[in-house]
This record gives C-alpha cells, structure tokens and sequence, in this order.
C-alpha cells in the first residue's frame, strides 16, 4: 500500500495535473442525460439515470444502486487503470473518458474509496479491491462525482 | 434526490504503523489491485454502506494513511468521528504497548463519548504471537471497551468488527435521542436483534 515498487520508474503523479486544465475545456455544467451514445444508451433510463447497478469491473463491489446517478458528458483524464508492472513497462498516460454517472452525493455511493488530494482532484477507486481511478471529483465542485461509464461494470 | 439511508457514522483507524489498519479495509487483502497511481497517492476515506436491523447505514472511514509515523494525528483528524477502532498486531508487542498512548491521544483529541473498540489484528499468525488473546481481552476490560482478534489476511472477524462499532455507536444514538424527547411525541426507538439479517460487508451480493 505504501510507496510504489522500486520496478517502477517514475511515479505517475505528473499525469493527474492535466486532469483539472483538461477538463476545464469542456463546459462547466454537465451536458443533459438524453444524448446517450449508442453503448450506453441501454444503460440509462428515460429520466437520465442509472438503469442497472454500478460495479467494479475486477471485484464485483457494488459502487452504486440503479438510479443513483445521472448520465454525463464531460472529458476527463484519468491515470491509467494497470497493475505496477504494466504501468512500468507503458510509463505514464491515462486516458479520456467521456461518459460518466454523475452523482450528487458522496453519501449516494454504496462502496467507494477516495484517494488522497491530487491537486484539487480525489480520484474513485473501488472500496474493495481499490481498482482504480474509477472516477473522479474535483474539490471546487463539492456536489459533483463522476464515475467513467468504462471502467465499471454493470449489472 | 431524497437521502437514501438511515444513519453516516464516521469511523477512524488508529494504531502504529504496520498493524494492517489498511488491509482491514480491504476485502482481498492479498490481492488488492494496487496501481502504481493509487499506491502512490494513498487513499483517504471509503465510504461502505451495511445494513443493521433494517436500517442503511453509511460508514466513512478513514486511515490515518502513515501519519501516525510522525504523531501528527491530532484534533483536526478526529473532529466528528463517531467511532474509533484501536488496531494492535498480535504479532509486535510494541504495537499492543502502544495501545494504551493512543487511548491517551484519544481522550486528549477526540470527542468525550466516541465509541471505541480494540482489534488485535493478524491473528492468522498465531505462530508469530506476542500477544495473548487474555491480554488483549484484559486491555480492554481495564478501559472498558470491546475486544476482538482480527485478521484482514484471513478475514477473520472484520465484518464483525465494524458491526459491532456502528451498532454501539446506533444504540447510544438512539439512547440519547430518546432521552431528549422522553417528554414529547414518538415512542421509544426499537432495537431488535436480528443479526441474522445482516447484510455482507465484504463480500459483494451479486444479483
């Protein structure tokens, strides 16, 4: 848990910084629900929300109920999801993620861990396994957590 | 969106470093994923949700993530904590030593009637012990609080353990809420037991 493996070069902390300038590009304010993409538009009802249950991809931990969240576009970089010898070997990096679950309370997640300050960023790992970056919140916008349509499961 | 549970505890791991605090919030202790990122960065809170006699219950839980190495944790980290798990490795004699300082830390930062428990953690390396189960339970009758051996490798007793604290810290709400309201409206809060109902902690109810 503690420091990274001696295997890996570099920490990967220079990747988070990007996240917050990044996401500044988009719009401040989530763009409306209905606009599903083709993938997800079975995943969100009529009403924009969560039809099936969010879980982690690894360990099957329940991170949110059906219709807990909102459906939500907005571009964001987060860390790469791999293991410490893959991270090695791909360096730094991350990914845009496109599509989240908006959730308005901290308290509506089921099962969640919040990493430590990155900047002004808490990155979401999975309570259980701590897979992860899962999601992600900025601390200038309090009533704001986003969790990647990607990097969970659903059920 | 209406609030979509009954009660937030927040709940706090203190003891020295290397007792396993951290891997009693894990639910494969082995196995936990560990990005470079996340190892890296260190996690600050989980937020897990159980259900006790029917009611949802939201635990946020915080590690105190190796600040214990520099005995910084002070009032700024106990402000609002509701309960407070004392973790010793049944392993390092120190570690159980060092329980009793931290009850001291406790009493000087944290709040009069937070509900405490002690957890002698690693009890899977039974052949390691330095630490008797007797001694851990004599600790803990001395202080008067609840006692159990732990183990996040095998899990052993974790689910118990945060059970046991979030339904200590339910009673006494409920105590105190009808001791302020003896006088007026609503009846007497009904706690019934039924363990059996419980909801799993660490293992995921998959549909």
């Amino acid at each position: 848990m503690e420091p990274a493996a001696p295997s890996s070069p570099a920490p990967p902390a220079p990747a988070a910084p990007s996240s917050p300038s990044l996401s500044s590009s988009s719009p401040s304010s989530p763009s409306p629900p209905p606009a599903a993409a083709p993938g997800s538009a079975e995943l969100v009802c009529a009403q924009g929300r969560n039809l099936k249950a969010v879980l982690c991809q690894r360990c099957g931990s329940r991170v949110l109920l059906p219709g807990a969240a909102t459906f939500a576009r907005r571009e964001l970089l987060l860390p790469a999801m791999k293991k410490k010898a893959v991270a090695a070997a791909a360096a730094s990096g991350g990914d845009v993620v496109r599509e989240h679950w908006l959730v308005r309370d901290m308290f509506s997640f089921e099962n969640v861990g919040f990493t430590r300050d990155v900047g002004n960023v808490k990155f979401l790992v999975c309570a259980d396994c701590e897979a992860g970056p899962i999601g992600w919140h900025c601390l200038d916008d309090k009533d704001s957590f986003y969790v990647a349509l990607e990097r969970v499961a659903h059920e | 969106m209406a609030k979509t549970y009954d009660y937030l505890f927040k709940l706090l791991l203190i003891g020295d470093s290397g007792v396993g605090k951290t891997c009693l919030l894990f639910r494969f202790s082995e196995d936990a994923f560990n990005t470079t990122f996340i190892s890296t960065i260190g996690i600050d809170f989980k937020i897990r949700t159980i259900e006790l006699d029917g009611k949802k219950i939201k635990l946020q839980i915080w590690d105190t993530a190796g600040q214990e190495r520099f005995r910084t944790i002070t009032t700024a980290y106990y402000r609002g904590a509701m309960g407070i798990m004392l973790v010793y490795d049944i392993t390092n004699e120190k570690s159980f030593d060092n329980i009793k300082n931290w009850i001291r830390n406790i009493e000087e930062h944290a709040s009069s009637d937070v509900e405490r428990m002690i957890l002698g953690n690693k009890c899977d390396m039974n052949e390691k012990r330095q630490v008797s189960k007797e001694k851990g339970e004599k600790l803990a009758i001395d202080y008067g609080i609840k006692f159990l051996e732990t183990s996040a490798k095998s899990s052993i007793n974790v689910e118990e353990a945060f059970f046991t604290l979030a339904r200590d810290i339910m009673t006494k709400l409920n105590r105190k809420m009808n001791d302020n309201s003896s006088s007026g409206a609503g009846g007497p809060v009904k706690i019934t037991e039924n363990r059996s109902k419980k909801s799993s902690f660490f293992r995921c109810t998959l549909l």
